[in-house]
């Protein structure tokens, strides 16, 4: 079964006025489908580094990084994009809902761009998802109607609603309490165990490791896999 | 599509987000609409009424001139007073027939204008005329009332005499005053009792004592020449006022009805009338020292009423007016004291005025009926005296208060070729033959001076030099101007100065003016539409749309400029959401589109109710009208009142145009909204 993601060599430097920062040094990993695995490490170690040339956001100094087949450094921002939306799905830090869309719409959002699904596939399917992530009864609410807890929900439900080979979580519980990020980090395992959907995600937080399945651990740039 | 639709629900939403962005940018749009709308709407009313009344008046939907000219015709004004050279068309035959075959050409109308000048004889001329006529007539009923009116006022240049002494030398003033003590004598007058030597006495009169009387009034006219009948068939807007047309193969000569009224008309009459206005207007006589001014003058002029009495008359008119005023006096004061109006009377002294004495006074001179003598000098610098009844008065309708139609007065195309100097061939060999018959009498140029402005009573010049036929026909004419007839097909044949061309469809303006232009082009002529040839009328309409247009692109620039910086801080805002959008997968031509969408929907909103407000205040002006608020607007309103419409095309005009303008103060916020790279997304937003 080839990995879903495969990071070769991988180097990303940056600058900082005439200087350099070399935020990662040579790192190889690779993630197979249906994996949960936790990146680690303190903070400066080159987790979101890390986490952004995997999302396709970003493309590495040297090395390589390749998505769901594709080399990221060869391809164009049109591309990056479209494998963006095609094959990722991104739960953020801030949650990053779109204000001015209701819970629905902002569920909803990835699929329109998509453009795939036909009306009534497409409400079935976001209005599923939604009860699943267990925010059913505010459908038509806005984000900053709901708490940070039920935000992160609405983005899970955005982040899995084109169900991606790959779903990426920059610390999705750092601006949660432990209770409410335990649970978030529940529902993420359940998801993970019931449709097989592939979890990467960074923390430094021990709760939210003790739920991974697999720890990669980072310092100062490199990987010191366990 | 489904991302079209995403991009609409997010502009939209934005919109309502941002409201108070969106309600200044809106409110800026709006108004830019609003004035893009409102203005287009008014400016294009204009010209469409401009249109018809001109295309309806005088000017046809295009004019023909030849290529030759100096200057563009100015058929509303804008040319000097005959200084511009506006060619000649030789043969308006040809033009007939070439042009005329032309499919969707109705009508062709002859035409040139030209200026001249018209006495209007002071009243002891007209007295003395009138005295002669009667004498040899034999009119003995008549003699005796002239000598009457001729005494009157023969009595009352000897008090303006005494007035005139500080100024005038002693010579003359020894001269004058011995000859107004001869004829202040009762005997001098018995000469016109049967057996008297009645024109002896006239000649003194008329070599002695006319000449102290103040001069007539000289009038300077523009004539316009044409085919009388088609000029009726082709412009429905003209009128008859008073009188008749100029009958087919007639000479005749129309006054310009406003020209009449405020030019020709006796002056008492005229102040009168204005001072009516005035008070209309609501202006009164107590509190302007203007119109007080004005009251004065008018009671000065009593003469112009007291002289046109005839005896009977003055002494029934005397009696109604101390029976009016309550006083005593001889007609002249009781005239003079009846013309000091004030605010209280003015209305009921104008309308007794119109009862008492305009029925016994001619009020106007010349008026409809009379003959007129038009001077002019020809092209080549001849003086020429052409006499030509006067058949009526006309107007445009609507443009009946315009100043500028004003200036014209209409003769037929015979007469205006003499005036112009350019004669029809049955008036060449007329004239061959009258000169053969009777010789002519050739006069120096100043004794044609001398004639033109001396003011002299019946003298009728014709002028020759070097033998040259350029001679006038209607001084040497020996049968009464009435009665003068030349053949009809004159009026289609030979010299004119431009030509008018009606269509049978005037929205075919511009498919026809090719194929006119192609066939003029071959006659040596040029072609102007009717907005070229209106001279500075017609620039009107093109500096009111530059007017506009200015206005509208600083109002557009301002906005352009708001926009733009308003957008630009709503998208340093909306950094963090434009990041979220990319790095979930949204091109960045489609966030490109959703700024552009989004000013696009509030450019169409605002414009919308903008366009929508403007609809709104026409449609008010069209139930009340928008009055000219100016004599000079008239013209422009194509009447008193201008009746806006508005047409789709003005609405869709302004919606494109401002939607236009919110797009493009959106593209580089657009561009810029379009460089967040999907990383911003990743970074924490404590
Ligand atoms: N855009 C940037 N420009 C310059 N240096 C950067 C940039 N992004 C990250 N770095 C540097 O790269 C290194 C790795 O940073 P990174 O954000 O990946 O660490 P991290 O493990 O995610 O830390 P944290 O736990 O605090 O989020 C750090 O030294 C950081 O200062
Ligand atoms: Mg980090």
């Amino acid at each position: 079964m080839p990995a879903i993601v495969e990071v070769r060599g991988a180097v990303k430097d940056y600058p900082l006025g005439k200087l350099k920062v070399r935020a990662l040094e040579d790192v190889s990993l690779s993630i197979e489908k249906g994996e949960f695995t936790v990146i680690a490490g303190p903070s400066g170690s080159g987790k979101t580094t890390l986490l952004n040339l995997i999302g396709c956001v970003d493309v590495p100094t040297a090395g390589e990084v390749i998505v769901d087949g594709q080399a990221t450094s060869r391809l164009s921002d049109r591309q990056l994009t479209k494998l963006r939306l095609h094959s990722i799905g991104f739960i953020f830090q801030s949650f990053n809902l779109v204000n001015v869309l209701d819970v629905y719409q902002n569920v909803e959002l990835p699929l329109l761009l998509q453009g795939k699904l036909g009306a009534a596939e497409r409400h079935q399917r976001v209005k599923a998802l939604i009860e699943r992530v267990g925010i059913g009864e505010h459908l038509h609410h806005r984000p900053n109607e709901l708490s940070g807890g039920q935000r992160q929900r609405v983005a899970i439900a955005r982040a899995l609603v084109t169900r991606p080979a790959l779903v990426l979580a920059d610390e999705p519980t750092a601006n949660l309490d432990s209770v409410t990020g335990a649970s978030i980090l529940d529902l993420m395992r359940e998801l993970n165990e019931a449709e097989q959907t592939t979890f990467l995600f960074s923390t430094h937080d021990h709760a939210v490791m003790q739920r991974a399945r697999r720890i990669v651990r980072m310092l100062d740039g490199k990987l010191a896999e366990s | 599509m489904q991302s079209l639709r995403l991009v609409l629900i997010l502009a939209v939403r934005s919109l309502l987000a941002h409201r108070a962005k969106s309600l200044i940018i809106g409110s800026l749009l709006f108004v830019g609409t609003f004035v893009v709308v409102l203005g287009n709407a008014l400016l294009d009313s204009i010209e469409e009424v401009m249109r018809t009344t001109l295309t309806h008046s005088l000017a046809g939907d295009f004019q023909l001139q030849s290529k030759d000219a100096e200057d563009a015709l100015a058929l509303f004004g804008g040319g000097g007073l005959g200084t511009s050279d506006i060619g000649e068309i030789p043969h308006f035959e040809q033009v007939e027939a070439e042009i005329g075959k032309i499919d969707g050409v109705r009508y062709l109308v002859p035409m040139g204008v030209t200026n001249a000048t018209v006495f209007g004889r002071n009243e002891i001329d007209r007295v003395l005329t009138e005295l002669r006529d009667a004498l040899r007539d034999g009119d003995t009923e008549r003699v005796p009332r002239l000598v009457a009116r001729a005494r009157r006022i023969v009595v009352d240049l000897s008090k303006a005499l005494d007035t005139a002494k500080a100024i005038a030398d002693e010579e003359s003033y020894r001269k004058n005053a011995e000859a107004l003590t001869k004829v202040g004598d009762d005997a001098f007058w018995t000469a016109f009792e049967p057996g008297g030597d009645a024109l002896s006495a006239l000649d003194f009169l008329d070599s002695r004592v006319a000449p102290l009387a103040s001069d007539g009034d000289l009038y300077y006219l523009r004539v316009f020449g044409t085919d009388p009948e088609r000029f009726v068939e082709a412009f429905p807007r003209f009128e008859i006022k008073e009188g008749q047309m100029i009958p087919p193969g007639r000479p005749g000569f129309l006054f310009n009805h406003r020209t009449y009224e405020k030019l020709i008309k006796n002056r008492v009459a005229r102040e009168l009338d204005a001072l009516v206005d005035e008070a209309d207007d609501g202006n009164t006589i107590a509190d302007d020292p203007l119109l007080q001014q004005r009251v004065r003058r008018l009671a000065d002029q009593y003469r112009l009423v007291t002289f046109q009495l005839e005896p009977e008359d003055a002494t029934a008119l005397t009696s109604e007016l101390k029976g009016l005023l309550g006083q005593d006096g001889t007609l002249e004061e009781l005239v003079q004291a009846f013309l000091k109006v004030d605010d209280t009377n003015v209305r009921e002294r104008t309308a007794w005025f119109y009862e008492h004495m305009g029925t016994r006074i001619a009020l106007h001179v010349p008026k409809v009926g009379d003959s007129v003598t038009l001077r002019g000098f020809t092209q080549s610098g001849y003086l020429r005296a052409v006499e030509v009844p006067v058949w009526g008065t006309y107007d445009f309708e609507g443009l009946e208060d315009a100043d500028i139609s004003g200036a014209s007065n209409l003769v037929d195309l015979v007469t205006f070729r003499e005036l112009y100097g350019k004669m029809s061939d049955s008036a060449r060999e007329e004239l061959a033959g009258i000169r053969q018959e009777v010789g002519v009498k050739a006069l120096s140029r100043e004794d044609a001076e001398a004639a033109l402005f001396g003011g002299g009573g019946d003298v009728e010049v014709a002028v020759a030099d070097q033998g040259a036929l350029d001679v006038d026909i209607g001084a040497v004419n020996v049968v009464g101007p009435f009665e003068r007839t030349f053949p009809a097909e004159e009026t289609r044949t030979g010299l004119v100065l431009d030509v008018a061309i009606v269509l049978e469809d005037p929205d075919r303006e511009a498919a026809l003016r090719p194929e006119l232009e192609r066939v003029a082009d071959g006659l040596g002529l040029k072609v102007l539409d009717w907005k070229e040839a209106s001279g500075t009328l017609g620039q009107m309409i093109t500096v009111l749309r530059i007017t506009l247009l200015t206005a509208v692109a600083i109002i557009f620039l301002v906005a352009l400029i708001i926009v733009n910086n308003a957008m630009v801080m709503a998208t340093m805002d909306r950094v963090p959401e434009i990041g979220t959008l990319r790095a979930i997968g949204t091109q960045r031509t489609t966030v490109l589109g959703l700024f552009l969408v989004e000013t696009g929907v509030l450019g169409l909103v605002a414009g919308g109710v903008g366009g929508l407000a403007a609809v709104g205040v026409i449609v008010w002006l069209q139930s009340v009208g928008i009055p000219a608020p100016a004599d000079e607007l008239v013209l422009l309103f194509g009447g008193p009142r201008l009746f806006p419409t508005i047409g789709l095309n003005d609405i869709v005009f302004g919606l494109i145009t401002i939607t236009t303008v919110a797009v493009a103060s959106t593209l580089y916020p657009a561009t810029l909204a379009a460089r967040v790279p999907p990383i911003v997304a990743m970074r924490g937003r404590e």
